[in-house]
């Protein structure tokens, strides 16, 4: 596996969630990642990392949808941080460096007359996370994890 | 103005109330219950939509707007009518022979506010073209969709343009003009904008942008209906001889959805009306979603401010009205430019302040209890029959699981419940 993940914590989940995102569903994109943020509203997250986490599950979601077969959102919720996981089965990401580049894309032609494929997917979600880490192995699937520290100051 | 600080725009007359829970299911912020009998409003969630107002088949839910007796403090005493009242008598009648009438009514002088609104398209423009902040812009004019920004979606205050709306920026040339013009101590006119709108006393008395509003009080359009289509009827000839200044055919459209977006030529812009619709696009516009949408207009009332609550008229044929007016009136300016242009650099249309988020509370101010009981909360949900029936007392069965997990109810409140 490329870019190996460290080993998440031991500390105390507070609160896990699964969504499925079935690849394909252009209709529903974005479902499960509205119903993560009104929970993280009404837990009274921060509005800044709401904002973030928010469009990083965006984009995850949405690449689960364009590429591949499915996929399941998860989010784990510990008193000093959000982890939100993203794994799905689909044909995974044969170069991830290449991928990280704004603007590289894999997206077909119909996909990007659609509005979604425009190669900034992963930059953004980077830019949004305050870890961001990435795992994929070709024809079998992806893993995204993104991480939101909740430390007293900004959260 | 009315004594004492107005919390809310409206509120439950509780001799009327049935207790059918129509308001509490038409209600997009969750804001009502019907417990034990009648319903009551949590007015820390209100924003006043006025959704209740509408959907009350009693006229329970009320109103609380200006009386004639605050106005009648002011020497002199100024009508602002939004556009939306050249909608309301009728395709014959024209804009003019309506601000004859009010001045008939009684007021001292009447001000075509869609003068202003054609002037707030030339500054969405220069704001458009200035500005490269973050897209999209959302519209500043209805009070709702702003407290609805504020709390449901605190993160995107910042992309509400700053500019105050027409009714306010009326107000503010006209007391100026008038008291320098009459020679009359400008505390001494009072100007009341003519609405449709059950949030305006609320904006008005609490502004979120400025210190003070320019405005003194606002009056539904149905407390001058009858009065208005009287005088209509009676005196149409004298009427039509009355020259009430300039009318503004650009400014007219904003009385409906889209207005304020059709004179944007060179903006990507979106319009949006309906309480429902607006949250569900400010959700997409949190997600990133609209990033290619450079101006977005949202009113909360459906087809824009001539669906608002306190109009007379059926909103289809007002839309019909409002068209046909804007074709009369046609694409002709009335506002010089370059005057628009030089207020817009003294910053005259600025807000005084941002807006700021004012998010609902969470289910606890502790985290990990918030957790607990959002926990909680989802476990109830599991074992209640989701039919969102509205007999307990709560508009569904997810509000009344996190209502339980509050402690405000219990579970056994729930008739599919065994005891």
């Amino acid at each position: 596996m490329k870019g190996q993940i460290d080993k998440i914590t031991d500390s105390e989940v507070l609160f896990e969630q699964e969504f499925k995102i079935n690849g394909g569903d252009f209709i529903n994109a974005g479902e499960s990642s509205s119903k993560l943020k009104n929970i993280l509203k009404e837990i009274g997250i921060n509005t800044d990392i709401i904002r973030r986490l928010a469009i990083a599950a965006y984009e995850a979601e949405v690449n689960v949808v364009t590429y591949a077969r499915h996929g399941i959102m998860r989010i784990l919720i510990y008193p000093e941080k959000i982890l939100l996981t993203i794994e799905d089965e689909g044909p995974g990401i044969g170069d991830i460096d290449q991928a990280m580049q704004p603007g590289y894309s894999t997206a077909t032609e119909e996909i990007r007359e659609m509005g979604f494929g425009a190669g900034m997917g992963l930059p953004n979600m980077k830019k949004n996370a305050d870890i961001f880490n990435i795992s994929s192995i070709v024809d079998k699937g992806t893993k995204l994890e993104i991480t939101m520290n909740l430390n007293d100051k900004n959260a | 103005m009315p004594e004492g600080k107005l919390l809310h725009s409206v509120r439950v007359n509780k001799d009327k109330c049935i207790g059918c829970g129509k308001c509490m299911r038409a209600c997009p912020t969750k804001a009502i219950r019907v417990r034990p009998q009648k319903a009551s409003i949590n007015y820390e969630r209100c924003i006043d939509c006025g959704e209740c107002l509408r959907g009350c088949p009693n006229d329970a839910i009320e109103p609380i707007i200006t009386s004639s007796a605050d106005i009648n403090k002011f020497k002199y005493q100024v009508a602002i009518p939004s556009p939306v009242i050249y909608s309301q008598f009728g395709p014959q009648t024209m804009p003019n022979e309506i601000l004859s009438a009010l001045k008939e009514i009684g007021f001292d002088y009447v001000y075509d506010e869609a003068l202003i609104c054609e002037m707030q398209s030339m500054v969405i423009e220069e704001y458009l073209d200035k500005n490269k902040s973050p897209r999209p812009i959302i519209s500043s004019t209805c009070p709702v969709v702003a407290r609805l920004i504020q709390r449901l979606f605190p993160c995107l205050c910042e992309l509400i343009i700053p500019i105050e709306p027409p009714r306010e920026i009326a107000a503010k040339i006209l007391r100026k003009e008038i008291s320098e013009e009459q020679n009359i101590p400008e505390e001494e006119i009072g100007i009341i904008e003519i609405t449709p709108c059950a949030a305006k006393m609320v904006s008005i008395n609490q502004p979120e942008t400025m210190e003070k509003s320019h405005l003194d009080g606002a009056i539904p359009i149905k407390d001058i209906y009858n009065k208005v289509m009287m005088i209509l009827k009676k005196e149409k000839q004298t009427l039509m001889l009355q020259e009430q200044g300039p009318i503004s055919g650009i400014g007219i459209g904003w009385a409906i959805s889209g207005g304020e977006i059709r004179g944007l030529k060179y903006h990507q812009s979106a319009s949006v009306s309906g309480v429902y619709d607006t949250i569900k696009i400010l959700e997409e516009v949190e997600s990133g979603k609209l990033k290619d949408i450079e101006y977005l207009e949202c009113l909360s009332c459906p087809d824009g401010c001539i669906g608002g609550p306190l109009t007379v008229e059926s909103r289809f044929i007002a839309k019909s009205n409002i068209i046909k007016l804007s074709r009369i009136y046609g694409n002709k300016k009335r506002v010089d430019s370059n005057r628009v242009k030089r207020l817009y650099k003294e910053d005259f249309f600025s807000f005084e302040s941002e807006v700021k988020p004012k998010p609902f509370k969470p289910l606890d101010k502790d985290r990990s209890q918030a957790i607990k009981k959002m926990n909680l909360k989802q476990e109830l949900f599991e074992k209640l029959p989701k039919r969102d029936c509205g007999i307990c007392g709560a508009p569904d069965c997810a509000t009344f699981a996190e209502d339980v997990a509050q402690g405000k109810a219990k579970l056994e409140d729930c008739i599919f419940i065994k005891k």
